[in-house]
């Protein structure tokens, strides 16, 4: 394993949202995009500054759910067409009026799995370790009454010293680097 | 990215400031004089149209038969928006205060319905079969002349207490008159509730709210044995032999999928002048498109589950109603039916996007209720001896737009006008001042 260098980024603290969401949205509009927010509560106007409602989970859902139609669907075909042909009150073998309430339940099922799992796989958890419990006002704030603000070193704009000067200009309470 | 940006003005002109003002005056603006200039044109106009088809007998039937489905159409939005007025009071929510004043301005319309009624009573010898034959004499007479099938006589004799002119006659009355008692009293209330000298305090929201609570919560339970009664007897009779448990509840999701199309076809279009500029926020324009999805997907799961039990049974005195309105063409009209009346308003209200958009949603709710009239005419016309699994588009066949149109303009001139009557808005309402809240861009 190759011992990990540099920093995982630069955290500001505020005192409150209204500073977060300023400095946030200045940040990305400063090109930042590897950037996140940390509130003692949720923050809606955080989410709006970040992007974040433009996430890849509503497809995930809906390819989910669209493959457990065609899978109930296709599987009631084959059951009832080729695999075990019954007749069932004279009606044809391929009877879908038949097979759509198993295809709805399915859809609704891979849907929900689907968006409850690609979460959990885009949001990276489970995750036991992240390096901004590191920064000591982190774990003392982040669960009780400050707002953070951390531009991370992958972004392609991060410069350690121009990345502090650009976060000083919003006034914040500390700008700590995050040891990885 | 476009999206992005626009969302985030949104955010950016109202997060740092605080409450907006109620706008000075929450009239209703001057341009619905011109709005309602132009659906009295349309009617005009259609009504006008519709004359060319009343020289052929065939020609007069379809007229009546489209008149009978614009009538239904109009008394869906006016009787669903009274059950939809009742349902707001009893869940509370910030989305009922603003469709309140549509909503009533709507149920004001029920005189006029009860008006388009009438000729539908002067000409229900044409309309259905058991007008036609009133007794059991006359129908066994039918019967032994081979004008109707055995199955027929013996299922019109046998409803005979319920299914006959003057049965009809007072059950419509009966209905009327319920629907007027709960239209007079909601719509008095709600005046009543803005002038109480205590208004703005909590002991007036307590009082009001709980005194329309208790009138809503059996008014809904009344309103849909009534509709039960009136769907029944209006139009599920038009087939004697044919009857259907869910058939009143298919009618009542049906009526709150319309209402709450028009409903925010009219917030969306005020919402273009104040006071509704500043009321209607973009959070509860998508949870009212939130709402209508619900209905979306309701109104398709019960067509659909009483197509497949029907299906599932395959009984002789039931199946065939599903045939009629399958064989001879009419397959094309229940796909039709299929698509515009769920898929695709499906499909296009799952995006959270749409839903917020102000000009799509004008689009999706006019669709919204272009499906209805797509559903009415798939009920109605495959009931006629001509039309069973034989769908034919002759001249007469477009009276089922002119006329329903015709209608329906009218009808939306007459709530326009009931619009215009009153502040577009309560205000002895605590959600109001949560409407004035910036919102969260959630």
């Amino acid at each position: 394993m190759t011992p990990r260098e540099g920093i995982y980024g630069l955290l500001a603290e505020f005192n409150t949202p209204a500073e977060l969401v300023r400095a946030t949205e200045k940040a990305h509009q400063a090109g930042f995009r590897r950037m996140e927010c940390y509130t003692p509560y949720p923050v809606e106007e955080a989410a709006v500054a970040l992007r974040f409602h433009k996430t890849s989970v509503p497809l995930v859902c809906l390819l989910g759910g669209i493959m457990g139609m065609l899978t109930a669907f296709l599987m009631e075909t084959w059951i009832t067409v080729w695999s075990y042909p019954m007749n069932i009150a004279g009606r044809p073998l391929f009877s879908w009026p038949a097979f759509i309430i198993p295809a709805y339940e399915w859809t609704i099922l891979f849907a929900g799995l689907s968006a409850a799992f690609g979460m959990l796989a885009l949001n990276g958890l489970p995750q036991l370790y992240h390096p901004l419990f590191n920064a000591p006002n982190f774990r003392d704030g982040a669960s009780t009454d400050k707002f953070f603000l951390c531009l991370e070193a992958t972004d392609p704009r991060f410069s350690i010293l121009d990345t502090r000067a650009f976060l000083e200009q919003f006034a914040p309470v500390s700008v700590v680097e995050v040891e990885l | 990215m476009s999206f992005a940006h626009e969302q985030h003005g949104e955010h950016g002109t109202h997060a740092d400031h605080g409450p907006r003002a109620l706008p000075p005056s929450l009239a209703a603006p001057v341009v619905l004089l011109a709005w309602r200039r132009r659906a009295l044109l349309v009617a005009v106009v259609f009504a006008l149209l519709t004359l060319f088809f009343a020289f052929t007998g065939e020609g007069r039937d379809h007229i009546l038969r489209a008149y009978l489905m614009g009538y239904m159409t109009c008394f869906n939005f006016a009787g669903g928006a009274l059950v939809m007025l009742m349902l707001q009071y009893v869940t509370g929510g910030k989305w009922g205060l603003l469709l309140r004043r549509p909503l009533e301005a709507m149920t004001r319309t029920l005189p006029l319905v009860a008006l388009m009624f009438v000729p539908i009573l002067l000409f229900m010898k044409h309309l259905y079969q058991w007008a036609l034959y009133p007794t059991e004499e006359t129908t066994n007479n039918a019967y032994l002349h081979h004008l109707i099938t055995h199955e027929q006589a013996l299922t019109a004799n046998f409803k005979r207490p319920m299914l006959n002119p003057h049965a009809m006659i007072v059950e419509s009355c009966i209905i009327f008159a319920v629907l007027f008692l709960f239209m007079f009293l909601l719509n008095k209330w709600s005046l009543d509730r803005d002038a109480d000298p205590l208004r703005g305090t909590q002991a007036s929201y307590e009082r009001w709210r709980t005194r329309f609570e208790n009138l809503s919560g059996p008014g809904i339970l009344i309103y849909v044995v009534a509709l039960t009664a009136g769907a029944i007897v209006w139009i599920q009779s038009l087939d004697v032999t044919w009857y259907s448990s869910i058939w009143g509840l298919q009618f009542l999701v049906a009526q709150g999928y319309a209402v709450l199309a028009l409903g925010i076809l009219s917030l969306v279009l005020l919402s273009r002048y104040e006071p509704m500029k500043t009321l209607l926020r973009t959070t509860e324009q998508h949870d009212l498109g939130k709402f209508a999805f619900a209905f979306v997907m309701l109104n398709i799961y019960l067509c659909f589950a009483e197509f497949l039990i029907i299906w599932s049974g395959n009984l002789p005195d039931e199946i065939p109603w599903y045939l009629n309105r399958i064989h001879g063409g009419w397959w094309t009209i229940c796909t039709l039916d299929f698509v515009c009346h769920w898929l695709i308003p499906f499909c296009l209200l799952l995006s959270r996007d749409l839903k917020r958009n102000k000009r799509k949603m004008i689009w999706i709710t006019c669709f919204m209720i272009f499906a209805r009239l797509v559903d009415m005419f798939w009920l109605i016309e495959p009931n006629f001896a001509g039309s069973a699994g034989n769908l034919h588009i002759g001249g007469g066949m477009l009276a089922y737009i002119t006329v329903p149109i015709a209608l329906l303009a009218l009808w939306s001139a007459f709530y326009i006008t009931q619009l215009m009557r009153r502040p577009l808005v309560s205000t002895n309402d605590p959600h109001l001042e949560e409407l004035l809240e910036p919102e969260h861009a959630y």
